[in-house]
């Protein structure tokens, strides 16, 4: 056990901190509560600023660095992976505000897809493409091998209808990854297929979906007998899932190092929102800031302890943990700025909030991370059956 | 960072984790309640690990986890996380006999308040072991150390007799004394601190696992318990808390054997973070016992004692937050 990285990871984290300094645009610097659009009504999905950014990553090596040049990286170790992770993080640069094409489509396509399906890879991770996932219906939640849009299987193509829900990016998107029902007949898990559907084919019909907060950071997909080619299968007819199994398995042994450092940057505002309220003096304030930090930094300890399991070659059950410790915490440590503000929490107006409302806003949407991608109750479902081996109902 | 353990440190784990589960069953655990005596052949074991009183941290939080795994009772916390720390700052020639498991000893150094600060009372508060051990090492106002034999000392009753606790009354001590840094009785107290949390992750570890033992087993409607999504998410929480102390205590230790300054936060994060797992795994861990758990013949109660003990024992989880905020609001 040992504290330091050595001094080639020190040399690796310089590099890329002279980069970030050199090419960094003004607007990836400035701090955001959560990646995406900051929540307000009418703002743009996918700035220039940000397109140009990750194309800039992408050409100098910098956006995936464990992948090789061509696919926008430097070939790194998974140690630098994780210093590139924790400088990004510690500074709170995005790599980029789309996450669907890089992290999940391209490692999906390039683990399962077929020669020409991988060619598509650098595009998604450059941001040139724009891809959506369709995985989510009204339906299929929690529950996501329930899904039901259907695919009729033909010699040379297929004809999709059904609908997806809570897809990001839907409104910008090129391609969808989209999740079908190929064989009805068969148990739920094992009729389902994965198919690229292009988002300008004639019979898909895109709703922005308002959400609570009042922005719509994702739209409800409509498709009616949507023709996709027999070609843009992805791995074998009916075998789909095992990619929904594999495809947010990338990175995953560091994706905990961004939670983290936000946890960490939001406590540090929390101690200054303190002080400015008048209430850094109170005892029961003090103690629950620092309850916020105990966690934030055990859990840090927890993700670096999991990642030096993954650099060993063990597959490392921590990142189960992750996830719900970090979407339940933030959502403490954001109710508790609206807390010290005693009366004015609530308050959103210019004249009179705290940073713009940045306490109560941020709570709300702190409601979406105990939901989305697997909400905390299936995270422990996950971790009582598949790390501690408890059995099924 | 790199939380991977060497071949070495693996090795020591190992053989403190198969030389505990075969001397100290939980029978010796009660046994030693009635006849503090009965605890006198696991000594004779451990002292073969005394070692670990000085040198690396992690070290002395290995062996510690699992001392807290069997509520080890004895001098062995006492002469390694406390004593030989202290012999070591002072330089004393004492210090070679203490490692070597030769010479037992504890700390006196809490006052009446039961806050570990030098001090001038005349009473010393939490001292463990002080009526078994060879010597008492005395930390007064200076701070400055009398190093005393057979001091007198009343018992203080705890609910947990495997860590037995006294106050020393150094009215009248004689003995040569001698100056130390209060930096260093603040290093001791941290180490010692994060050995503690060392030993609650051990105990929760316990907790946790006899609790998940007993949810795969007992049946009830029909189906292990352990099926149940309630018991389910609660042995899941357990294991979240269970997993980022455990992190969080190495994390510590690693900054100790660096000298880095992030210890400060590291070591009251660490005892923290033990006591929320110690007592989560104590309060759902009989929980789903359910009934069985509450009975005295059930061995859970033993390990639910020296989690609790163990909180209150060098700050508990509320005032190691309150180190945390004042440097958080430095």
């Amino acid at each position: 056990m040992h504290l330091a990285w050595g001094p080639d990871e020190e040399r690796f984290r310089a590099e890329l901190v002279a980069f970030i300094d050199e090419h960094a645009p003004p607007e990836a610097r400035v701090r955001r509560d959560f990646a995406g659009t900051d929540g307000e009504p009418g703002s743009e999905i996918l700035p220039r600023w940000a397109r140009e950014w990750q194309a800039t990553l992408f050409d100098h090596g910098w956006m995936i660095p464990g992948y090789p040049p061509e696919l926008g990286g430097r070939d790194c170790t998974p140690v630098q992976t994780l210093v590139y992770l924790e400088e990004m993080a510690a500074r709170a640069i995005p790599r980029s505000l789309h996450f669907p094409g890089y992290a999940i489509v391209a490692p999906s396509l390039l683990e399962f897809g077929t020669e020409a399906q991988r060619a598509l890879a650098p595009a998604a991770i450059r941001g040139d493409t724009v891809w959506c996932i369709g995985m989510s219906e009204p339906d299929a939640g929690s529950d996501l091998a329930a899904l039901q849009t259907r695919a009729e299987v033909h010699d040379d193509h297929f004809v999709v209808s059904g609908q997806k829900v809570w897809t990001s990016y839907a409104m910008v998107a090129q391609q969808c990854f989209c999740y079908v029902r190929t064989d009805p007949s068969a148990p739920k898990h094992q009729g389902i297929s994965l198919l690229i559907i292009d988002m300008s084919t004639p019979g898909i019909e895109i709703r922005p979906l308002r959400q609570f907060t009042g922005a719509s950071d994702f739209a409800e997909v409509f498709f009616t007998d949507v023709v996709v080619p027999r070609d843009n299968l992805v791995g074998a007819l009916n075998d789909g899932w095992r990619i929904t199994q594999g495809s947010l398995a990338h990175e995953r042994a560091g994706l905990w190092v961004e939670g983290v450092a936000r946890l960490e940057q939001t406590i540090a505002g929390l101690v200054d929102l303190a002080r400015r309220r008048g209430v850094a003096d109170d005892p029961i304030v003090r103690r629950r800031i620092a309850e916020g930090y105990q966690r934030a930094a055990s859990l840090r300890a927890l993700g670096y302890k999991g990642f030096t399991s993954y650099a060993q070659g063990s597959s490392a059950p921590e990142h189960s943990y992750m996830k719900m410790a970090t979407a339940e915490l933030g959502k403490t440590l954001f109710e508790l700025g609206t807390d010290l503000q005693g009366p004015y929490g609530a308050v959103v107006d210019a004249q009179r909030a705290e940073e713009e409302g940045r306490w109560i806003r941020s709570f709300f949407i702190t409601f979406a991370n105990t939901i989305a991608g697997g909400t905390s109750e299936i995270q422990r479902n996950i971790i009582a059956q598949r790390v501690l081996g408890l059995p099924r109902a | 960072m790199d939380f991977a353990l060497t071949d070495d440190q693996v090795l020591l784990r190992d053989t403190a984790r198969v030389l505990l589960a075969n001397e100290c069953p939980p029978s010796l655990v009660r046994a030693h309640m009635n006849d503090p005596d009965a605890a006198d052949g696991l000594w004779t074991h451990m002292r073969d690990f005394a070692a670990v009183g000085s040198g690396s941290a992690v070290d002395l939080c290995l062996f510690l986890e699992e001392t807290g795994y069997v509520a080890a009772p004895g001098p062995f916390f006492a002469t390694t996380a406390l004593f030989a720390p202290l012999l070591d700052a002072l330089d004393s020639d004492l210090l070679e006999a203490a490692l070597a498991g030769e010479l037992t000893g504890t700390l006196a150094l809490a006052g009446a308040d039961g806050s570990w600060c030098p001090n001038a009372g005349p009473v010393k508060t939490f001292v463990p072991e002080a009526d078994r051990v060879d010597r008492v090492a005395v930390v007064g106002p200076g701070p400055a150390v009398t190093i005393a034999e057979s001091p007198p000392v009343r018992f203080i009753e705890t609910v947990d007799s495997s860590r037995r606790l006294f106050e020393v009354d150094t009215t009248g001590l004689e003995g040569p004394t001698s100056p130390i840094d209060a930096a260093a009785v603040e290093s001791i107290v941290d180490r010692a601190t994060l050995g503690v949390a060392a030993e609650m992750v051990g105990t929760a570890r316990r907790l946790f696992d006899m609790t998940l033992r007993y949810a795969k087993e007992r049946v009830q409607f029909d189906q292990p318990i352990g099926s149940f999504q309630a018991v389910q998410h609660k042995l899941a929480d357990m294991a979240l808390d269970l997993e980022r102390s455990w992190s969080a205590v190495y994390y510590a230790a690693m900054t100790i054997d660096a000298a880095d300054t992030e210890r400060h936060r590291a070591v009251p994060v660490a005892k923290a973070a033990a006591g929320e797992a110690a007592k989560r795994c104590a309060k759902d861990g009989i929980q789903i016992h359910g009934g069985i758990g509450y009975t005295w013949e059930h061995d859970l109660h033993l390990f639910i004692r020296r989690a609790y003990a163990s909180e209150h024992f060098l700050g508990t989880t509320g005032w190691h937050h309150d180190r945390i905020a004042d440097l958080l609001f430095s």
